[in-house]
Formats: C-alpha cells, structure tokens, sequence
C-alpha cells in the first residue's frame, strides 16, 4: 500500500475517534440526567458506554477490524438494555440513544470503507442501529418511525463524508504526483545550472584574480588598471547571469586567438590573460606557437594553470616581466613559464603554500597533463606545463 | 567611508562545502526548508477546496431540515417574522460564504469573514428573539443552530484556531441564552436538558469535527509533498549539488558582480577600506573554494535536508559518501524505509512522541573480505538505529522497503530497533 494511503487510514481513524467520542459523551450526558433511565439501567449501560469509548480510542491508533466490531456491539448492547429495561423511554433516554445511534456509533462508518468485509460491518451496522432504536421507540410507532429515519440519515452523513474524504484523496495525489516531476525537472535544472556556473571556469579565474586584489585593497595595482579590470569582469559576470556565453574581450591586436572548437562557454585568447596581467604590472612575453588546438575542458585547464603561474611570478618573483614558451607536438602541449625573479629553494617553500599543488598539478592533472617547478635561490624560476591533446 | 558604501553581503551561516560554520547544519535544513516551503506555501491548502465543497453540502442539507422545522412550527412562534427574517439573513450570508468561496479560492479575505460572522450574529439573535417566551431554545431554535453548523463553510477558507474559537463563542451564547431563558426550575427537569445538551451539540460538534478533518488532510497533503519532492534524489547522480548549490553560486557570482561593479564605476574608492577589503577577501574565498572542490554531497544528504520530515528526526553519517553507489531501487527501498519509521506517528499526541523519534542512517565503512559478494561488487553495510520506535509498532511495508536494500537483520537495543543491512553496489573501481 503506499504512503497516501496509509495517511488516509490514519486521518479518516483520527477523525473517527474526534466523531465518535464527542457524540458518545453527549449520548452518555442525556442518558445520566436525572430520571432520565431507572439508576440500575444506568448502572449497566454507562459500563458499555465506556466500552464503546474505549474502542473509539483504539479506532483511532488501530486499524484492527475488532475494534469498529466492538464497538458497534457495545453501543447496541447499550440502547438494548435501555429498550429492555426502561420502555417506554423518557424524552432524555431517547435522545441519549438517538445521539447515540446516529452520531456515535455511525462514525464507524469512516474506517469501514475500504474493503469488502469492511463494507458489510457497515451495512449491518446502520441496519442494527436502526432497528435498535426502533425497538426501544416500539410503543410509539410515530416516534419510532422518526428516530429510526433519523439514524439512517447519520448513518447516510457518515458514509457520504467518507466517500468524499476517500474520493479528495487520489486528486490531491494526483497533483502531488505532477508536483513531484515538475520538481525533479527543477532538479535537473539546478543541477545543470550549477555545472554550467562552474564550468565557466576560466572567467572565474579572472573575477578570483581581481577579488584578490581587491582583498589586499587593490594596493600596488593603477586604480585604472584595477577599475578596468573590475569594470571587464562585471561585464562577463553580467553575461554569465544573463544566461549568454561570456566573450572575453575582443583581440584587437592582430595576434593570433587561441580558440578551443569545441568550447561554448567561454571562448578565451592567451591575449585576454596576457592583458589582465598587463594591467596588473606584470609584462608577459609570448614565444613559440600562437595556436593551440585543445579540447575545452584541457584548455581551460590549460589557461587556468598558466595563469596561475603568472600569478605566483607577478606576486612572488620581484620582477615585472615573465616569458611564455608554447610548443606542441602531434601529442602534448607544453609551456614554459619563465622569469628571471628571486627564485626560491625548492625544498624550503611547501608547494600547497604557492597553491601549487592545487591550482596547477591538480588541475592539469584532471585532464591527464602535469607540471614540473624548478627554481633555485637567485637564479628565477621554470615551470613546465604539460597537457596531452586527445 | 560612509555608511552607504557599504558593500552589502550578508556572511552564511555555512561555507560553501557545507562545512559547519557555528550551527549550519540547521542553517542548511531551514534555508532548503525555506525554499521548499516558498515553493508549497499555497499548495498547504491543496485538495481542500474539494473538502470545503463536501461541507457546503452538508450544511446545505442541515439548512435545509432547519428550514422544514421552522415551517413546522410557524403557528408556534411567538414572533414568527423574526424567525423569518433570521432565516432570510442566513441564507443570504451562507450562499454569499458559498459564491465567494468559489471565487476567491484558497482563503478569504478578513473583511468578508468579519461579515460572515456577523451575518451569523444577526441571523442567531433574531432566531433567539422569535422563540424567546416559549422558554426551550434547544427544541424550537433552527437558524440559530444551523448557524452554528453553518461554520463548517469556511473550514477549509479559514484557519482552524479561527473557526474553532468561532465555535466556542456560538456554544458560549447558546449556553447563555439558554440558561437565561430557562422556565423555573429547568436545571432539574431531565428532558429539558437533554433537549438543550443534543441541540447545543448538533450544531457545534459539526465545525469542531470538520476542523480535525481539513487539519488531517492538510497535514496529509504536506507529508506527501515533502515526500514526493525529496524522491527526486532518487535520480540524482552519484554526487550532486544540490538544489542549494547553484543558488548559492549564483549569489557569489552576483555578489562579486556587485562590488566589481561599484569598484569600475567608482562608487567604491580605491585603495578599499579595510572592511570593503574583507568582503572581497571572504568572496573570493568562498568562491574558489566552491569551485575548485564543488559541492560533493550525496542525494541522500541532499533528500535528509531538503525534507522537513527527515531532517528533523534523520541524522546520516556517511563518511565515505557511499550512498551515492546505491542503485534507484535500493535509493528507493532505503528512502521508503526511513519515510515509513519517521512518518508513522499518530499526530496530536504524538506530536511529543514525534520529537523523541529518530533515525540514525549509519553507511559504511566498507570492511574487505568480510562476506563473499560476486565481482565487481562491494559490500557497503548500512546500519539503521532508531530510537523511540518499538518493534510491534514498525509499519509492516518497512521490511519490504529495506529488503529492496538487501539482506538484513534486526535486533532490538534497549527497547529500540536496530537493523544491520548489507547492501551490494557496484564497485566503483571498476567503473
């Protein structure tokens, strides 16, 4: 049985007990007032009452077919003693077993709705409680007549509010139901959107260039420069939300763009990374081949250790000028970072300090490349780029 | 610098791993708590529009016996125009409350409630005043008790404490008027009072019950869509980010965007002040730290804090991230599992159980060799612990959701259930 189900049995049970246990209280209020039934009748019908309050409780927790039984069989045990032992009834006895076989017992009638044996118990049920109440009223047939119309009409009211509750059910899953795709597809979306954000790598490698001056208050950087370069990373952000495919900018030099074929998002130049450090004090020298051919994902990876270099010479070298050498061969892309700066003992500077480790061998890594560092105190320092091209 | 160039960006309760930052894990539940809610907040009163039309119904035939009963007595009436005219103003109130019912929708508006109830006042004092020398509210009233049921329009329009404190004013005033109106000596008369207990009932117990109905399908309804939402993990890849994930990452994009911008058009001086300087500091932080290392978490991290349900009673510690090897269907057994031993709580009074109610979702560590699997399989047990959930009263669909999971024992710790579960995945070296 699934989930909703099981809530239903669980909310029509919860209302049964609601239902069943006011009504039998006022059943028992009209049938305890004063000369309302001789003390022994009362004596032996409030045990019942009880009885029958007891299971309304268990109805409520329990889907157990005993307890609706016991029920029933208490509260017609009750309005039999009374038609037994107190005929004719007092005007209070009868509207303690009316409260009693129209409210009450009938609201049975909501767990005894969904199977077969089920539906029988509540057949007999209205039936009983009918011809209960018209035992007790027989000396007068008018008033039999009405009592016992009246029982079958909560009888009737009890079974209708439960067809309805039970038919509200499967429409509401229903749109639950279309919810839930529409959710999953939501998923989807998010789960995409996220991939798409995070694979525009290259251009948050710029706006992460630029946050950083901006941490150490854009100190030793032009504020030209740096509003310049605020302004071009806004833009491709702007793009970026926008939902285009951010273009950095435009070569306008005549030096040859580095295009990957198959990259979507974010088509990049070895000129746009050269002029960001331009801006940012650090004259780049390019040398060798001006095109290279990779696949997206390795060229991003590409660029992004190559600016990363650029970024530890720019802030760690001393000197404001470094050179880039790129060959290719029919398997791998190489390139050489090199600068003529402090340098530094290889084995006294932790690699993860630089973000070495990270930001370039694991990145170059992923797509199957490497990096090589060599450095000595005085002499500058080499890094060697590796990337294969399938 | 002024106030004003304030670059405004409101530090997470969490970073961007979702590593704990002070209580994040809460923030976590309750910001996907938030968004789920955002997105359900009118879907609380789902199906219930239905319920509201059943009640119509009801009271529709309640006014219509009313309406007999008053004919019937009409010779009886001490002043029978009252009653008339109480009665035209009910049915002008309950078909006005039926007509915008259909209109407005979900809800309606205060005003027009403000104007149901007095329409109901009005209806029940000319009711009063037109039987009040026969002395016997309970026997000859009729708009006055359809009135009260009459309630039971507005069950599914209205709050419950609204309606339900709507029925205790309605019961408030029949008692009163009754008990003023009472001949001497009525307090003893046994026939007398029960004719004013049953009257008194008939026509509050109806809303009162009507009430506990919409509340159960309301909350029906929620405990489905929490449900049916968080079954979207099911399909999710091995790791996903979220449906968080992406929302935050485009709030530091936007954020970034901001300051970038306020820097190019100069809003922002340059050099940055110090506490401009740390914004940027801790965006750039968070940004790289999401997208170098992304967001690895597993859908069933993602289904226990997406889901108001699970998150408040689920705790998982998943070190290795095995969930993610698990198939769909034993996504689904395990999800099931945890849906049917959380969510089988008996409401109201179970409401305080509830809060003792909890599931501790153990997964891993894989042992090697401990049991023969087939190849390119492994062994990932599972541990289900449970506290506040005895044995003879776990859902009988429980063992058939968690042996889609695979093979399992259960035992019982301190009156407790504990299942141990193993479950075979495939091994993901050798994918």
């Amino acid at each position: 049985m699934d989930l909703i189900s099981k809530e239903r049995d669980r909310l029509l049970q919860r209302s049964a007990r609601v239902y069943g246990l006011s009504f039998t209280a006022v059943a028992a209020l009209c049938l305890s007032l004063p000369g309302a039934v001789p003390v022994p009748v009362l004596l032996a019908v409030l045990p019942l009452l009880l009885v029958v309050a007891g299971a309304q409780v268990t109805i409520g927790a329990s889907r157990a077919l005993w307890w609706p039984l016991l029920e029933l069989a208490a509260g017609l045990g009750a309005i039999a003693v009374v038609g037994a032992f107190a005929a004719p009834p007092t005007v209070a006895a009868s509207l303690g077993v009316l409260n009693l076989a129209a409210a009450s017992l009938p609201s049975a009638a909501l767990v005894l709705t969904t199977s077969g044996p089920r539906l029988v118990l509540l057949g007999l049920g209205a039936l009983a409680s009918v011809g209960a109440v018209v035992y007790v009223e027989s000396s007068e047939p008018a008033e039999a007549f009405r009592n016992g119309g009246t029982a079958l009409v909560g009888w009737g009211l009890a079974a209708l509010v439960t067809v309805w509750i039970s038919a509200g059910v499967p429409q509401v899953a229903k749109r639950i139901a279309s919810i839930g795709r529409a959710h999953r597809a939501e998923r989807q979306a998010s789960e995409l959107e996220a991939q798409r954000r995070q694979s525009a790598r290259l251009l948050h490698d710029t706006v992460l260039a630029s946050l950083t001056l901006l941490a150490h208050s854009g100190v030793g950087v032009k504020p030209e420069a740096m509003r310049e370069q605020a302004a071009e990373d806004a833009r491709l952000l702007r793009q970026l939300r926008l939902g285009t495919a951010p273009q950095p900018e435009a070569t306008a030099t005549g030096s040859v763009p580095v295009l990957a074929p198959d990259d979507p998002v974010l088509g990049t130049t070895l000129e746009s990374v050269k002029q960001r450090f331009g801006r940012m004090g650090l004259k780049v020298s390019w040398h060798g081949t001006g095109q290279v051919l990779l696949p997206s994902h390795a060229l991003d990876a590409f660029l992004l250790a190559l600016a990363e270099c650029l970024e530890n010479v720019r802030r760690h070298s001393g000197v404001t000028e470094a050179h880039v050498t790129i060959t290719d061969d029919e398997k791998t892309v190489r390139a050489l970072v090199t600068d003529n700066g402090v340098g530094f003992d290889i084995d006294d500077i932790d690699e993860a300090k630089l973000g070495f480790a990270e930001s370039v061998v694991g990145r170059l890594r992923e797509v199957g490349g490497n990096a090589r560092l060599f450095s000595a105190p005085g002499s500058g320092t080499t890094v060697a780029l590796e990337v294969p091209r399938g | 610098m002024s106030k004003s160039d304030a670059i405004p960006f409101s530090q997470p309760e969490e970073n961007t791993l979702g590593v704990v930052v002070g209580n994040a894990k809460r923030a976590v539940q309750s910001t996907a708590r938030r968004l789920g809610r955002a997105a359900t907040a009118h879907r609380a009163s789902l199906g219930t529009a239905f319920l509201g039309l059943g009640a119509a119904i009801v009271v529709g035939l309640r006014a219509v016996y009313g309406l007999i009963r008053m004919v019937g007595q009409w010779d009886a009436y001490p002043e029978p125009f009252a009653a008339l005219a109480a009665w035209i103003v009910l049915a002008a109130v309950l078909i006005g409350a039926i007509v915008m019912s259909r209109v407005t929708g979900d809800r309606l508006p205060d005003w027009m409630f403000g104007l149901f109830l007095a329409g109901l006042a009005i209806a029940f004092a000319l009711d009063v005043i037109a039987i009040w020398e026969l002395q016997d509210i309970g026997a000859h009233a009729t708009a006055a008790l359809t009135a009260g049921m009459a309630l039971l329009v507005l069950v599914a329009l209205r709050g419950s404490v609204e309606i339900l404190t709507a029925a205790g004013v309605v019961a408030l005033a029949l008692i009163v008027v009754t008990f003023f109106d009472a001949p001497l000596g009525a307090l003893g008369d046994g026939p007398w009072l029960a004719t004013q207990a049953t009257a008194i009932a008939g026509a509050v117990l109806p809303p009162v019950i009507g009430v506990v109905i919409v509340e159960g399908f309301r909350r029906m309804v929620q405990v489905e869509l929490d449900r049916v939402l968080v079954q979207s993990t099911v399909s999710a890849p091995r790791f996903a980010v979220g449906m968080l994930a992406s929302e935050e990452l485009a709030r530091l994009d936007l954020a970034a965007e901001e300051l970038l911008d306020a820097v190019a058009n100069q809003k922002t001086k340059l050099p940055l002040s110090p506490k401009n300087a740390s914004v940027a500091a801790q965006l750039a932080t968070e940004l790289r730290l999401h997208l170098i290392e992304g967001r690895r978490e597993t859908w069933l991290y993602h289904a226990v804090s997406e889901s108001e349900q699970l998150g408040k009673s689920v705790t998982l510690s998943d070190k290795s991230s095995l969930a993610g090897l698990l198939d769909p269907t034993q996504r689904d057994g395990l999800l099931s599992a945890a849906w049917l031993l959380v969510a089988d709580v008996p409401s109201r009074q179970g409401r305080r159980r509830a809060a003792a109610r909890t599931l501790n979702l153990q997964i891993g560590p894989v042992v090697p060799g401990g049991s023969t699997v087939p190849d390119h399989k492994i062994a990932v047990p599972i541990t289900i612990t449970s506290t506040g959930i005895p044995r003879n009263r776990v859902d009988s669909g429980v063992w058939g959701a968690i042996a889609r999971i695979g093979r399992y024992s259960d035992s019982t710790q301190d009156g407790s259930l504990r299942v141990d579960i193993e479950c075979i995945v495939d091994n993901p070296a050798d994918q």
